[in-house]
C-alpha cells in the first residue's frame, strides 16, 4: 500500500466513517422501529435533547469522577506497590496469587459483593480500581524486571547514585509496559464501571440513566448514552496517556 | 603504592582460568593486557570490578573503578553528553562534558540521541564516559574494537591525556598498533 499523506488519510477516515454511518442508518430503516434500533439521526436527536439539561451533566460528572478516581487510585497504588514488590520479592510472591485471583474473578461477582458490603455510591470507584490495579501492578513489576542487566551492571561498577539509576534505566524500561497497561485499563475501567452502575444504579450516574432508558424502552437515549461513554472514555484515555507520555520522556 | 592480586584461582566448571595467579599493578601505571582469546582477559577485568567473585585469592579492595565493557552499555535514547553526566556531575557540568567529548567526536553529534551515531562513535562515547567518571583505576575491555586505524590513534591519545595519572589497564588484541604508546605489556 502506498503511504498516504495526512490529508488523504483524513479524507479516507471520513469516508469510512460515513460508510458505516450509512450502514447504521440503512439497518435502522430496515428494522423500522426506533424502540428496537435507533438510527444515527434518532441518537443525535436524543443527545441534543439531553445535552442542555443539568441531569445529563450531573450523570456525566458523577460517572467521570468515580471512574477517574478509581483509575487514579489504582495507578498510584499499583505503581507504588509494584515498585515495592519488585524490590522485595517476598511481597511479590505474596501478592501475585491474590492479584491473579482478582484478575480472573468475574466482574459481576465483584459488583454484587461490593453492593452488599458497601452500597451503590462507592461501587464505580471500587470496580474501576479493582479492574485497573492488577494490570498496573503486574506491568510495573514486569517493566522494572525488564531493565537491561548490562546497563545496571555498568551503573553499579561506576557507582551511579540510585536515584539516577531509577530515572535513567528503570523508568524508561517500565514506561512501555505502564502505557500498555493504562491503555487497556482505561477502556476496561469505563466498561466495567458503567456495567456496575447499570446493576447498582447509584444516583447521578450514566449507568443509572441507561437503566432508566431500558425501563422506559427509550432506545435512542440508550444509544445517546453509549455514544457519550465512548467519547468520555476516548477523551479520558487521551488525557491520561498524554500526561504519562510527558512524564515518560 | 601497589594494587596486588594474590593467589587468584578461578574456574568455570571444569575449565580452570586462573591457578594461583599473581600480578601487582603500580598505582598510576599504564598497562596493556594481551592474551589469546579465552584465556581470561575479560574474566580478570570482571573479577577486579567485583562482578565475579573469585573462587579464592585476594584482589585490591577500596579501589574506585571505572570501566569500558566489552559492549558499549550506553543509555538508549540519551545524548553523548547525558551519557557522561549519568556517571558524574549534574546540569552545571553540561558544558564541561561537551568540551570533554569534543576532543573525540564531531561537535554536531554531541546532542544527538546515541542511536544516530555510528558504532565507532558509540564506542568512543563509552571510552570517554569511563575517563570522565570519578575513579582511581580505569579498566578497559578491548576498547579499540570497531575503530579504524586513524580513530584508534586519536582515541589512544585521548585516553593517555585524560587518564590524568590514574592507573589504567586495558586489554587488546591489537598490541602491534599500540607500540608507539608507553604501555607496560602483560600477558596471561
Amino acid at each position: 500500500m502506498k503511504p498516504a499523506n495526512p490529508s488523504h488519510r483524513f479524507l479516507r477516515g471520513l469516508l469510512v466513517a460515513l460508510f458505516w454511518l450509512g450502514v447504521w442508518q440503512a439497518s435502522s430503516m430496515l428494522v423500522g422501529k426506533p424502540v428496537l434500533f435507533a438510527s444515527p439521526l434518532d441518537t443525535l436527536g436524543s443527545l441534543l435533547r439531553m445535552l442542555p439539561t443539568a441531569g445529563f451533566w450531573q450523570s456525566v460528572g458523577g460517572s467521570l469522577c468515580r471512574v477517574a478516581l478509581g483509575f487514579l487510585l489504582a495507578l498510584i497504588l499499583g505503581l507504588a506497590i509494584g515498585i515495592l514488590a519488585f524490590r522485595f520479592s517476598v511481597l511479590r510472591a505474596l501478592l501475585a496469587p491474590l492479584l491473579t485471583l482478582v484478575k480472573t474473578v468475574p466482574v459481576a461477582s465483584f459488583i454484587i459483593l461490593i453492593l452488599v458490603w458497601f452500597g451503590a455510591s462507592e461501587l464505580t470507584v471500587i470496580v474501576s480500581f479493582l479492574i485497573v490495579f492488577p494490570q498496573i501492578f503486574f506491568a510495573t513489576v514486569s517493566g522494572l524486571s525488564s531493565a537491561d542487566g548490562e546497563l545496571l551492571e555498568m551503573a553499579r561498577v561506576l557507582r551511579v547514585p540510585g536515584g539516577r539509576i531509577a530515572w535513567r534505566i528503570y523508568r524508561p524500561s517500565m514506561m512501555p509496559y505502564l502505557l500498555g497497561a493504562c491503555t487497556s485499563g482505561l477502556g476496561m475501567s469505563w466498561k466495567a464501571g458503567i456495567a456496575a452502575e447499570v446493576i447498582g444504579t447509584p444516583l447521578h450516574s450514566i449507568g443509572e440513566q441507561m437503566y432508566l432508558a431500558k425501563v422506559y424502552l427509550a432506545t435512542p437515549e440508550l444509544f445517546g448514552w453509549t455514544l457519550t461513554v465512548i467519547v468520555l472514555s476516548l477523551l479520558f484515555e487521551k488525557a491520561v496517556l498524554g500526561i504519562l507520555r510527558r512524564v515518560g520522556r | 603504592m601497589e594494587l596486588p592480586i594474590r593467589n587468584l584461582c578461578h574456574s568455570f566448571g571444569d575449565k580452570v582460568i586462573f591457578q594461583d595467579f599473581n600480578l601487582t599493578l603500580q598505582i598510576g601505571g599504564l598497562y596493556g593486557l594481551t592474551a589469546p582469546s579465552g584465556r581470561g582477559k575479560t574474566t580478570l577485568l570482571r573479577i577486579l570490578m567485583g562482578l565475579i567473585p573469585p573462587d579464592s585469592g585476594s584482589i585490591p579492595t577500596n579501589v574506585r573503578y571505572s570501566a569500558v565493557f566489552q559492549t558499549d552499555r550506553l543509555l538508549p535514547g540519551a545524548t553523548p553528553v547525558t551519557q557522561l553526566l549519568f556517571v558524574r556531575g549534574g546540569k552545571a557540568d553540561r558544558e564541561a562534558a561537551r568540551e570533554f567529548l569534543s576532543a573525540l567526536l564531531p561537535s554536531d553529534s554531541l546532542l544527538q540521541p546515541i542511536e544516530t551515531l555510528s558504532g565507532g562513535m558509540q564506542r568512543r562515547v563509552a571510552i570517554a564516559r569511563a575517563l570522565w567518571a570519578e575513579s582511581d583505576c580505569i579498566l578497559m575491555d578491548e576498547p579499540f574494537t570497531g575503530l579504524d586505524a586513524d580513530t584508534l590513534h586519536q582515541t589512544a591519545a585521548f585516553i593517555l591525556a585524560k587518564r590524568q595519572g590514574r592507573t589504567l589497564l586495558l586489554s587488546t588484541h591489537q598490541k602491534e598498533l599500540l607500540q608507539a604508546y608507553p604501555f607496560q605489556w602483560l600477558t596471561l
